[in-house]
């Protein structure tokens, strides 16, 4: 049972990391109906944004009053990068064939990467994240159940973010627009709403919870590198699918119970096919055995195609 | 040059064997209910119009029958026989139709567009295909033919080997059928064959009608021209709504006030004005 | 510019003043090639010897010589070819590559010399004659009456054309890797881009795409000649049959990926998986001392067990996924991609049973036997040394030529009209009764059956397996060979392949930015010219939904491919 409460803690904190990744695959998708490959470099980017704020600004200082700035640093490094993206990259492609997207998307996350591992100083290999003073350090004891520092913190920043986006969405002019885009664009446009904008906040909500994800990850793990987004990515996509894509609430349950599954595969598959070595494995066995069976994700409703 | 598509002996008599017995069909999309209730039966050999105002469901109730969408409650039987709603089923079973906004395969020929429309009465594998023995080159052959075949019936022999995206208008239209007819249907559905077509376009369609009715197809026909229909159709079906508002022949159909107060009278002004719209497009 | 002064240009017999400047461009261009252009030996080649040209010489040479033909053309020389042939646009492009060229050297002369005090004067006599090429070329109004596709040549001659460009190609492949001077290559690349864009520019190969699609044969068997060919000019060298085959294995994985992507219009990012999968089998059955499967078959059982493993594994993964929207396969065989090296990495005894021998992978698998023919020793054939690369070269080339069979047999074919069918509208596809799931997924596992035939054979030609050998950027590499070449095309996947793969080889300045630039490739193509470098007409058409004009194109060259030679007026 000690075990078991461990575990979900534990698959609670990557699971929030991946819903926050999750959230900006869900938006685009829901609003263009284009898988952002992309947008793992977007988290990526983020974490760099956060350590390059702190590596200019403030080297050295460990202070709890950094974490913002960072936080800053990285949503702004990671919501530039996707603005600039959808503007050159994507919206020229809006009306081409689905595979020019696609295929522009794999561009860009093979360059960005590439960009970040030769022009970073000393990213080609893994660079040290600052360890910032309360978010880090030793874990305390909450009963049976052994918190890390870090995993307050992004569970902590889940929370807000997902409560943030609900303001957004249901209280806002821009979120009903979003809404409106999402379920019939064309109508949306005659309605008035600027579909072009409307898409670039899509793409920047998006980046700006992958930046907070960025420095989480940096927080989490201690040090970053240039290809954290790959599998990142793909688990938050996993997630976002496992909630029904499209739909921004299933994106962030779909991260929880992705990273629960993964937590206790770790710990209750036994054999030689349980343990860390496997648990990538079964998040994707997980993504096709959901796809086999409720294609539509846990949170979706099924929806009749236009013929 | 052959004007006529061969291999079928001409109707015996309008109203034939029942072929389609669509019964009780609905279709709901969340709240709303686009069909409600519907029965359609077509005889071999018949020509059924099928008409209604805007959003009445004319097209949701073609996506019922033809297995594009699963109705949500309702049976569509065909020759006898409860269909699958899938559509390659459908087109398998002999039932075949064309679209209101035109589907062509744009950047295929109007022969290649004719070929792929055979491809359910086709039958050559990966192997076949790869080792190209004599069957493969001689069902190939066939295709071919027939294809051109039916291109002349429509009266695109010509064209054959231009794009489809470059055709005009109403031969697009008539390549649609000519695909369509390619699956060797026993019943046809065309949803809007001459929208946006000038008076002449239309009567040449008209007589393609009546061509494909005499080679023994059923064929059931949505239109807004009135004119069209009721000279075209041995029996009209008014949906209104989602709901039938009024089945029978092209005389009681015209004459009902109903009908005239769906398309003309009272529900909205706005409706009015996109039917007057629409008539002066065509 | 207005009709009536490009007619009155091109009618007027009396030389104009911008052919007149053009023609003594043409004349300096050449004179300066046979000068020195610099005093330092070591430099580009050698190009320190008055009257004997050095290799860059000889490319100018040869621009020289393509933009007198043009020059001459236009004055009607050659009767009949003034409407193949567009020569101002063709000598605009030539004389811009010269320029270029002629700038890229003066520069390299006056950084590797060092200075421009060690550059001769025929660098200079050059550069201004390529100079007073651009002059006068951009000031020539172009030919309106020119429409290559209408022009009929009696079919041997079509062949002659077919034949001496494939030997030109031949030639130059073998130059371009026999250069070890990466500057020089750099330069010939340089040139080479130029010639093409110029006759192309010229019309030369609308004209050529129509009598490649008359002679599909005769191309098909010129061009497996010319690679069969090839190991024989090499002296049983076997630096460059490396090369060569590195290239016809990544091309032969590449013909197998555009089957999924170019023809069914398949996403597959974990093709390099199913590669992985049929080396692994092959590994895995060989007679290395880490083969952990105790059955040994002969080797042709073995190519098909491992063709027909990685197929099941397509089926695992496309069944499922295929019903779905088609972005979901993208991404999950981006994850199975993942799955799969993540497996070989784990299957080593301690995190599940021993059979790929983990991290380490299978190294010492043995050569390939074949009978009695064993893929390590070298043959004499007609007293040519044909080694241990050319051997698994001439296999490749085989499977190569399955593969392009069964990729231009199925593209002919009812499977073929239902690929394209899917592709421009899946829904009007299945409401027209194709097999939508059923083909899509044929081309899915096809695909990977023939990865997997690829596979068992580059595991005995790379010696071992490893798990890092099969990674997503593999995949993404694969991918942008097709992207450059031309989706959908067999001759698009060889440029795409070959530019692709001897590029860094040759080029080792830019192997650290090989990633960084085809990711930008990747985007700058799909923005750019998504139907890639040697288009599928199909492919060009779905990509430019709006351009009418491109479409009233393609429809005149198919309509005139297609009548029959004696229906013509
Ligand atoms: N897939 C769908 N999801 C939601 N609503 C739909 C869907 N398909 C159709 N509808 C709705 O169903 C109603 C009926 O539409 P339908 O296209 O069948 O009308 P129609 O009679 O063909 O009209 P028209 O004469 O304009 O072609 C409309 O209100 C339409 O918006
Ligand atoms: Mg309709």
């Amino acid at each position: 049972m000690d075990q078991f409460l461990q575990q979900l803690l534990n698959g609670i904190t990557l699971g929030s990391l991946y819903a926050l990744i999750a959230v900006g695959y869900t938006v685009v998708y829901g609003i263009v109906q284009l898988i952002n490959f992309a947008h793992g470099e977007v988290f990526m980017i983020g974490a760099f944004g956060s350590l390059a704020t702190w590596t200019i600004f403030f080297k050295g200082q460990l202070g709890l009053w950094v974490l913002p700035f960072m936080i800053v640093g990285a949503v702004l490094a990671a919501v530039v990068v996707a603005l600039i993206l959808e503007r050159v990259a994507y919206r020229p492609l809006r009306h081409a064939p689905r595979l020019a997207p696609l295929i522009t998307a794999i561009g860009i996350s093979v360059f960005l990467q590439e960009a970040v591992r030769l022009f970073y100083p000393g990213a080609k290999s893994a660079l040290p994240f600052p360890q910032i003073d309360m978010v880090t350090g030793p874990a305390f004891q909450a009963g049976p159940v052994t918190v890390r520092r870090s995993a307050v913190f992004v569970i902590g920043a889940l929370v807000v973010c997902a409560i943030l986006l609900w303001f957004f969405i249901n209280r806002t002019k821009m979120g009903r627009g979003m809404l409106a885009v999402s379920q019939d664009p064309d109508t949306a446009r005659l309605m008035g709403v600027n579909v072009d904008r409307i898409i670039a906040v899509a793409f920047a909500i998006g980046a700006a919870l992958a930046g907070v994800a960025g420095v989480a990850q940096g927080l989490q793990n201690s040090n970053i590198d240039f290809f954290i987004g790959f599998m990142a990515g793909l688990k938050a996509f996993t997630a976002a699918v496992l909630g029904g894509i499209g739909n921004i609430y299933g994106a962030v349950v779909g991260g929880l119970v992705l990273g629960v599954v993964e937590a206790m595969a770790v710990q209750f598959i036994p054999g030689t096919f349980g343990g860390s070595p496997w648990k990538d494995v079964w998040a994707f066995v997980l993504l096709i055995v959901v796809l086999v069976f409720r294609p539509q994700g846990l949170m979706g409703a099924r929806v009749v195609d236009r013929a | 040059m052959t004007t006529s598509a061969p291999e079928r002996p001409a109707a015996a008599a309008p109203t034939g064997s029942p072929v389609l017995e669509a019964t009780g069909v609905v279709m709901r999309f969340g709240g709303l209910t686009a069909v409600n209730n519907v029965d359609l039966r077509v005889n071999q050999g018949e020509i059924v119009g099928l008409i209604g105002p805007n959003g009445a469901g004319k097209t949701t109730f073609f996506n019922c029958l033809t297995g594009m969408y699963k109705p949500t409650e309702g049976q569509v039987k065909f020759e006898g026989t409860v269909l699958p709603p899938k559509p390659r089923a459908v087109v398998q079973a002999g039932m075949a139709r064309t679209f209101q906004n035109i589907r062509l395969f744009a950047n295929m020929t109007a022969l290649e567009n004719v070929m792929v429309g055979r491809y359910c009465r086709t039958s050559a594998m990966a192997l076949t295909s790869i080792v190209r023995g004599p069957k493969f080159r001689r069902e190939e052959e066939a295709t071919r033919a027939r294809a051109q075949e039916l291109l002349n019936f429509v009266g695109l022999g010509r064209t054959s080997e231009h794009l489809a995206r470059n055709l005009p208008y109403g031969d697009q239209r008539r390549l649609e059928i000519a695909r369509a007819l390619a699956t060797d249907p026993k019943l046809i559905l065309l949803d809007e064959p001459t929208a946006g077509m000038n008076p002449k376009e239309t009567e040449e369609a008209k007589q393609l009608i009546f061509r494909i009715r005499d080679m023994g197809l059923a064929v059931v026909v949505i239109e807004h021209d009135m004119r069209f229909i009721f000279s075209l159709c041995d029996r009209v079906l008014c949906l209104v709504r989602g709901e039938t508002l009024i089945e029978g022949s092209p005389h009681v159909v015209q004459s009902d006030p109903r009908v005239i107060e769906a398309y003309i009278g009272k529900p909205d002004e706005d409706e009015l004005e996109e039917e007057a719209a629409k008539e002066d497009h065509a | 510019m207005t009709t009536s002064q490009t007619t009155a240009a091109v009618s007027n017999p009396r030389p104009s003043s911008q052919w007149l400047i053009t023609l003594v461009g043409v004349a300096l261009l050449i004179i300066g090639c046979f000068l020195s252009w610099s005093y330092v030996p070591a430099l580009l080649g050698n190009l320190s010897v008055n009257f004997f040209p050095g290799a860059i010489q000889i490319f100018m040479i040869i621009v020289g010589v393509l933009g007198l033909f043009f020059l001459l053309l236009r004055k009607g020389l050659f009767p009949g070819a003034h409407k193949l042939l567009d020569s101002a646009r063709g000598l605009r492009a030539l004389s811009v590559t010269a320029a270029a060229f002629m700038v890229l050297v003066v520069i390299v002369i006056g950084l590797q010399a060092p200075g421009l005090a060690n550059a001769d004067p025929g660098v200079f006599v050059t550069l201004v004659g390529a100079l007073a090429m651009v002059a006068g070329s951009f000031r020539m109004p172009s030919d309106p009456t020119v429409d290559p596709i209408t022009v009929h040549l009696p079919s041997w001659v079509e062949i002659l054309v077919i034949v001496a460009m494939l030997t030109v190609v031949l030639f130059g492949a073998a130059y371009a890797l026999g250069q070890e001077d990466g500057t020089v290559f750099s330069l010939f690349l340089l040139f080479l881009a130029g010639l093409v864009v110029a006759l192309a520019r010229a019309g030369l190969f609308s004209w050529f795409g129509v009598i490649a699609q008359r002679n599909r044969r005769v191309i098909m068997l010129g061009a497996f000649a010319v690679a069969f060919l090839f190991p024989f000019t090499q002296n049983g060298s076997d630096a460059n049959m490396s090369i060569a085959t590195q290239v016809l294995i990544f091309a032969t994985t590449a013909l197998g990926l555009n089957i999924v992507v170019g023809l069914a219009g398949l996403l597959d990012l974990g093709y390099i998986a199913f590669l992985g999968a049929g080396a692994y089998v092959s590994a895995m059955m060989s007679h290395s001392a880490f083969a952990n499967i105790g059955w040994k078959p002969p080797f042709l059982v073995v190519v098909i067990i491992s063709a027909i493993v990685s197929s099941a594994l397509g089926l695992i993964i496309g069944s499922p996924t295929l019903r779905v929207s088609g972005d979901y396969l993208a991404i999950v065989t981006l994850a199975f991609g993942e799955i799969f090296r993540l497996t070989v990495n784990n299957l080593d005894g301690n995190n599940g049973p021993d059979l790929t021998n983990g991290p380490n992978g299978i190294p010492g698998i043995p050569e390939l036997e074949i009978g009695s023919f064993n893929f390590g020793d070298t043959h004499n054939v007609l007293g040519i040394p044909l080694g241990r690369f050319a051997n698994y070269y001439f296999l490749l080339l085989v499977v190569a030529a399955i593969i392009i069979t069964v990729f231009t047999r199925l593209n002919n074919s009812r499977i073929g009209r239902g690929w394209v069918a899917i592709r421009e509208d899946e829904k009007a596809a299945e409401a027209m009764g194709v097999n939508v799931f059923g083909l899509k997924l044929f081309a899915f596992a096809g695909g990977a059956f023939l990865a997997g035939m690829a596979g068992s054979i580059k595991a005995h030609q790379d010696v071992s397996v490893t798990p890092d050998q099969y990674i997503f950027l593999e995949s993404a590499f694969l991918l942008a060979a097709i992207v450059l070449g031309g989706m959908g095309t067999v001759a698009g996947v060889l440029v795409g392949a070959t530019v692709l793969k001897l590029l860094p080889e040759k080029l080792r300045f830019v192997a650290d930015y090989r990633l960084l630039t085809f990711g930008l490739l990747l985007v700058l193509m799909m923005r750019f010219r998504p139907e890639g470098l040697v288009p599928s007409q199909r492919r060009a058409l779905e990509f430019h939904e709006d351009d009418a004009d491109l479409a009233e194109r393609i429809e005149d060259a198919h309509i005139e491919a297609v009548t029959p030679m004696e229906g013509r007026a």
